[in-house]
């Protein structure tokens, strides 16, 4: 598995940068080294791929809607709240 | 130079309506609440994973923004600020969860130290369009996995990841440096990540 690419340090080295580089975060050069290194090391691309379809599941994960009776309980409370918020001083 | 008291104010969609509630309209605070109730109860789910306490959750963040208000300074964006006042609530609760216990995420425990574990190849589920991966039950042990995550690095990844705020923007409510948050939110995918990997190693 292990090849003369497959350095363990500059691994290490890339491995802390993979969500920086799928979040768009990384200076052109970081970036440019990355991609280099992923072409040749396979266990960083697929750790890469894994990682990206994680951050694509978690930004698709569905939203609930508010049941209504929470919703209500809710309405109650701000109904109930005393209507006293002070009007700011303009400076 | 310029100093606090000359900070430029920020202004986005829920200036207006805040300005009115702050200039004598409290009747309004009910549109401020429908803009972000679904919003603080699935944050709330997210981090607690109880309905119960998503509902708190909600009340409390509630009672707190109609409290201060007035002391808003539109120093920031009128949402963050309102995650700044749900996360502190969420974390002064400090709800001792059976699922996550509080402890630190190091990267070694991502770091696969025998050759036979590691990877040659990119496995299939990697590879297959979201459309065909997600389905409900991918989605409920994906949200479980959420809640064993530590509460600072679930934090971390609920606000980054799943209600879309920036790094920076995190960093503010959370009151950490970027780095911190880049930080928590690697070690808090990886651990996603790992959980995918059981997940469909197990589904075969």
């Amino acid at each position: 598995m292990t090849d003369d690419i497959h350095n363990p340090q500059h691994c290490l080295e890339m491995f802390k940068k993979l969500s920086e580089y799928i979040d768009g975060e990384l200076d052109t050069l970081t970036c440019k080294e990355l991609e280099e290194h992923v072409k040749e090391c396979v266990t960083c691309k697929s750790c890469l791929a894994t990682l990206k379809k994680t951050v694509n599941i978690c930004r698709e994960m569905d939203t609930n809607p508010v049941p209504a009776e929470v919703s209500q309980r809710l309405k109650a409370m701000i109904q109930n709240m005393p209507r006293q918020v002070r009007t700011v001083q303009e400076r | 130079m310029t100093t606090n008291r000359y900070r430029k104010k920020i202004r986005d969609t829920d200036t207006e309506l805040v300005e009115a509630i702050n200039a004598g309209k409290p009747e309004l605070f009910e549109e401020l609440v429908k803009r972000y109730e679904q919003k603080l109860y699935n944050f709330g789910l997210r981090m607690c994973g109880d309905v119960c306490d998503a509902e708190d959750l909600v009340q409390e963040t509630f009672l707190n923004v109609f409290r201060y208000l007035k002391d808003f300074r539109f120093e920031t964006k009128f949402k963050n600020w309102l995650y700044r006042i749900a996360t502190s609530s969420c974390i002064k609760k400090r709800r001792k969860s059976k699922y996550a216990p509080e402890r630190e995420l190091s990267l070694d425990e991502f770091i696969s130290k025998d050759d036979a574990q590691t990877p040659n190849e990119i496995p299939a589920w990697a590879q297959l369009p979201l459309d065909q991966l997600l389905n409900e039950e991918l989605s409920r042990t994906f949200k479980e996995a959420i809640l064993t995550l530590p509460e600072k690095y679930r934090l971390v990844v609920v606000l980054r990841d799943l209600e879309g705020f920036s790094t920076i923007e995190t960093a503010q409510i959370l009151n950490l440096k970027s780095s911190n948050v880049k930080v928590r939110l690697h070690r808090a995918r990886l651990f996603l990540q790992e959980k995918l990997k059981e997940y469909f190693k197990n589904d075969g």
